[in-house]
């Protein structure tokens, strides 16, 4: 009886697990050789001809690239600020850090859809805030479209992900800052060390195992992000904010080709699994080493 | 093992019941909402919508629901620019509302794949057709099913900024070079900044579907076709097509008349930039004169057709624009046919198009008596868009119309226009993978 | 002073941090003529609460706002439910295959929700439970499941076990302990949990987007979501909508910020 108890405990789980990861991902995978369409009746296996139609759309490689650098930059973007957040933070104590932490931290609390919608709207070409003061500072002209600017978009929607994720980097960051051992500040202070040189030699080396879960998280989130630019621009103009989530939409329930939104999903997953196995292996032997 | 946390002492008793307590009075009251005794529910999506034509459909349901004792009826706004994804999700599920109001380009696609109930089959349908002015009714015929009610007569023309006109001295183009010159010239730097905060024209290019229907007038226009009669050939990389695409890639690459932002612009943003004076002239059609009224009581627009090819300038008159339909249709899987047709007829009937004339609701009306009734003389543009609309063109009848007009054509068209290819190479290449779609190769 | 000197910098950064979300506040306060005027002001007289009340016209809110209580609650309930059954598996007991059960957990943690939309879609829609309440809370439980037995387990671990030896010696069985002992001294990080798990299903707009269609099921994020670019003219509504939807979490995260934080980093950091 006592040997079963951690397995029942765990079955109401697994079976949640069972329901949104393991069933959808052989259903996917089934999906992805057959021609399946919500609109008419599909034509049964087609092989790897779905796969091929993926890998032939130029879409698919644009959004690919705006994929990695919507997740990997962004992700960077938002960890910067959260580090010098956490800095700023931990220099400061008591009420008023705490009270400046948790109005850094709203950004983190608010719906990616009205996030997304503040964006929009605070970018407006004519009517937005931001141009207002670019051009009031000379830096951009006043009417400068940032999203409907092929050029700028993607970047832009990055910067709205940024702003939402750093609060979590900070709060991390934060809590690693304050877990370092006063002692090792204090013989360094002994040997005369500069402050430069006590940040990057005890501060930063400190940080990296919370750096490390940081940024997987925050690219592997980034990466299945589909709100932001569902919301601020539904992967346009033209494409060029276009991301892998918002484009397995796009095959899926507007070219109502389930056979290939189900090998672009495959593939997606796939990528993201060898990816996360690969940034554990390495850190796994960093760590021995 | 069951039910652990819920005999747990103190706080956490407390937090778990009050959170159950929430989600079960939230669900009784759901249900609450959601049943009336014995009354037959239709459902009713509606895709957009101006305040005062929203207000006028509420009125209008709740007379309906009272005059039909039995009926109850829910009526949605829908989003607009995502008609096909949300009617698709829940066709195919064999749910979704009884009564639905888009497109009549829908006919095609939705009759065609067995979506639509065939309202011909009603006993009294031979009736209701003499309602209709003959060529709007058609708009929704799909082979030999009519499969809806017409609602909106809509044609595509040029909206002018009176103001901005008058303040430059200049009457609304008729041709190309007038409209490219108009635009050239209401494209200025007003404040003396040295920035330029006035364009000549505006397109919707944040929405795939609402861009194509903003440039095919121009296609048409010029005396492109989109598809041949037989729907088995895509036409619209004819030499005129590609001089339409020429026309606004031209005027937004050499004269910059067009704003540099249109590609993320919505509705939305293009009333505001109308209203506040930042541009001159957009494609639209009978509801931008209310989106205006609301936003800047009492400004100016001039409504005129959408300008033609200098050398077809005889034919000012009669050349066509893009003519657009909304309809109203019936579910084919509704369990309530008859009564989802009586509502049908309630919202469309002579006297409720009398009120579209008598208010001015931002729709065109599409019944005889209506468009001949002495009030229908009062109503502004009514005569244009009746115009218009006497020679005016739909979409060819093919189901994949609106796949290949908003997923093929747009971002084609766009790429030439901001010159990431040539007109011809873009409208070449769209027609390529166009005509792939309708010989069912994708 | 210097405190002063000190104080400055942090107060601006906020200002800068949160200039979006003002920047929307400013917005839902202004009537429609004063939204389009450039150069744009922050404060105007005209300012009013108009807006928020104007917003119900085109959107049923009021009921979107009951679909978002229902669903965000009795998902927090399921997820914190299941959630602790399994965290208290992985922190107390060793067994064969546990190593495996975690490594799929965290698989699901990588989970793109627009890989697996289209199998779930048809499922709901099979199971007869698309566009349902239900169908939306099972999918934000699993959804929410992995992260919170990630958190739980880091709090469950941080209570010493002597305790629990206590109770078991007491002749509790493990349950009971779970439950009489464990729970109790875990409740701040179960309240914490909680709130992840609230804000988590409150704000989902993905899932939520492509499983429900109509009024009785659709939660605000899809209100708002559908009413970005459509409803012409309507800056200002759109942002009260926005602003008055994100006041509940806010003040929640306000109130058991502490302990959320305390628990993210025990959880995080173990």
């Amino acid at each position: 009886m006592r040997r079963y108890t951690p397995y029942m405990l765990l079955t109401p789980a697994l079976l949640f697990t069972v329901f949104i990861l393991v069933y959808p991902m052989a259903q996917n995978l089934v999906n992805s050789f057959r021609d399946v369409s919500l609109v008419r009746e599909g034509r049964g296996w087609t092989g790897l001809l779905n796969y091929e139609h993926v890998f032939g759309d130029a879409v698919f490689w644009l959004a690919f690239r705006n994929t990695v650098v919507y997740a990997v930059a962004g992700t960077l973007l938002a960890l910067l600020i959260g580090l010098g957040l956490a800095l700023v933070l931990d220099v400061h104590t008591g009420k008023m850090s705490s009270v400046a932490a948790g109005l850094y931290s709203i950004p983190w609390v608010i719906s990616p859809v009205v996030a997304g919608f503040a964006w929009k709207w605070l970018l407006n070409d004519h009517f937005g805030i931001l141009n207002y003061w670019l051009s009031s500072a000379g830096i951009a002209r006043h009417g400068t479209s940032w999203l409907g600017n092929p050029h700028t978009a993607l970047f832009c929607v990055m910067v709205a992900r940024a702003w939402q994720f750093y609060p979590f980097a900070m709060v991390m960051f934060l809590a690693g800052l304050q877990s370092i051992p006063a002692e090792q500040y204090e013989a360094a202070s002994v040997d005369g060390a500069s402050p430069l040189r006590k940040f990057f030699h005890i501060t930063i080396p400190n940080l990296r195992p919370v750096s490390s879960v940081l940024l997987l998280l925050g690219v592997i989130w980034s990466f299945n992000d589909f709100n932001m630019v569902f919301v601020m621009t539904r992967g346009g103009p033209i494409n060029a904010s276009m991301v892998l989530p918002v484009l397995v939409r796009e095959f899926s329930f507007v070219h109502f080709d389930l056979g290939k939104g189900s090998a672009l999903s495959v593939l997606i997953f796939a990528l993201l699994v060898t990816l996360s196995f690969l940034y554990l292996r390495v850190l796994a032997r960093r760590e021995r080493a | 093992m069951n039910a652990a946390p819920l005999t747990t002492g103190g706080t956490m008793k407390r937090i778990i019941a009050g959170a159950a307590l929430v989600a079960i009075l939230g669900a009784m009251l759901g249900l609450s909402c959601g049943r009336k005794e014995d009354a037959v529910e239709l459902h009713d999506w509606n895709f957009g919508g101006k305040p005062r034509m929203i207000e006028w459909l509420r009125q209008r349901i709740d007379t309906f629901e009272q005059t039909h004792r039995g009926i109850r009826v829910v009526q949605s706004q829908k989003s607009w620019n995502m008609i096909r994804e949300l009617l698709y999700a829940d066709f195919s599920v064999g749910t979704g509302p009884d009564v639905v109001n888009v497109h009549a380009n829908y006919a095609a696609e939705f009759g065609g794949a067995g979506y639509y109930y065939p309202v011909n089959t009603f006993p009294d349908f031979q009736e209701v057709r003499k309602w209709f002015v003959p060529h709007l009714l058609e708009s929704t015929r799909y082979r030999e099913n009519y499969y809806g009610l017409p609602s909106s007569g809509i044609a595509f023309v040029l909206v002018c900024n009176k103001e901005l006109f008058d303040r430059e001295g200049i009457s609304p183009p008729r041709t190309w070079s007038e409209f490219r010159e108009a635009a050239r010239r209401l494209t200025k730097d007003t404040d003396g900044d040295g920035i330029v905060d006035q364009y000549g024209l505006v397109l919707l290019g944040g929405d795939k579907g609402g861009f194509a229907y903003r440039l095919v007038p121009f296609f048409f226009k010029a005396g492109a076709e989109i598809m041949s009669d037989d729907l088995k050939t895509i036409l619209f990389n004819s030499p005129e097509g590609v001089s339409a695409l020429q026309l606004i890639t031209d005027m937004y690459q050499v004269d910059h008349s067009i704003t540099p932002g249109f590609l993320a612009y919505q509705l939305t943003e293009i009333n505001d930039l109308f209203c506040s004076n930042k541009v001159a002239m957009s494609i639209e059609g009978p509801w931008f004169r209310g989106m205006v009224d609301d936003k800047s009581p009492g400004k100016k627009i001039y409504t005129v057709p959408v300008p033609v090819p200098d050398d077809r300038i005889a034919g000012y008159d009669t050349a066509a624009t893009l003519q657009d339909m909304v309809m109203y249709s019936i579910n084919a899987r509704t369990k309530h046919p008859e009564q989802a047709w009586e509502l049908l007829k309630y919202l469309r009937n002579e006297e409720a198009d009398m009120a579209w004339i008598r208010e001015d609701l931002g729709a065109i009306a599409t019944t005889r008596r209506a468009l001949e009734s002495p009030e229908a003389k009062n109503q502004s543009d009514l005569s244009l868009y009746v115009h218009e609309l006497g020679h005016a063109k739909p979409w060819p009848p093919h189901p994949s119309m609106i796949a290949i007009a908003s997923d093929i054509f747009t971002p084609f068209a766009q790429k030439a226009i901001v010159g990431e290819l040539s007109p011809r190479e873009a409208m070449d290449q769209a027609a390529r993978e166009a005509q792939e779609m309708i010989e069912g190769k994708k | 002073m210097k405190k002063i000197l000190l104080l400055l910098p942090v107060a601006l950064l906020a200002l800068l941090v949160l200039l979006p979300f003002l920047w929307t506040v400013s917005t839902s306060l202004k009537p429609l003529t004063e939204v389009n005027r450039y150069p744009p002001e922050w404060i105007s007289p005209t300012m009013s609460l108009k807006p928020y009340g104007d917003m119900f016209f085109y959107l049923p809110f009021s009921r979107y706002t009951l679909n978002s209580l229902i669903v965000a609650s009795s998902a927090t309930t399921l997820t914190l439910f299941v959630g602790s059954l399994a965290a208290f598996a992985f922190a107390r007991f060793r067994f064969p295959g546990r190593k495996q059960i975690l490594l799929v957990l965290l698989l699901s943690q990588m989970l793109p929700g627009a890989s697996v939309i289209i199998p779930l879609f048809q499922l709901l829609k099979t199971a007869g439970l698309y566009d349902t309440h239900i169908g939306l809370i099972l999918v934000h439980t699993a959804v929410l499941l992995p992260f919170v037995i990630w958190l739980l387990h880091g709090f469950f671990s941080g209570i010493p076990t002597e305790v629990e030896d206590a109770a078991l010696i007491d002749g509790c069985s493990r349950l009971e302990a779970l439950r009489r002992v464990i729970l109790p001294l875990a409740l701040p990080g179960l309240g914490a949990t909680a709130l992840f798990a609230f804000l988590g299903s409150w704000n989902e707009f993905f899932f939520a987007l492509i499983l429900t269609n109509s009024d009785a099921t659709q939660t605000i994020p899809v209100g708002i979501g559908l009413f970005v670019g459509e409803f012409e003219d309507v800056w200002n509504q759109m942002s009260a909508a926005a602003v008055l939807f994100s006041i509940p979490p806010l003040i929640l995260f306000m109130a058991m910020r502490r302990t959320f934080v305390r628990g993210l980093a025990a959880g995080a950091l173990q």
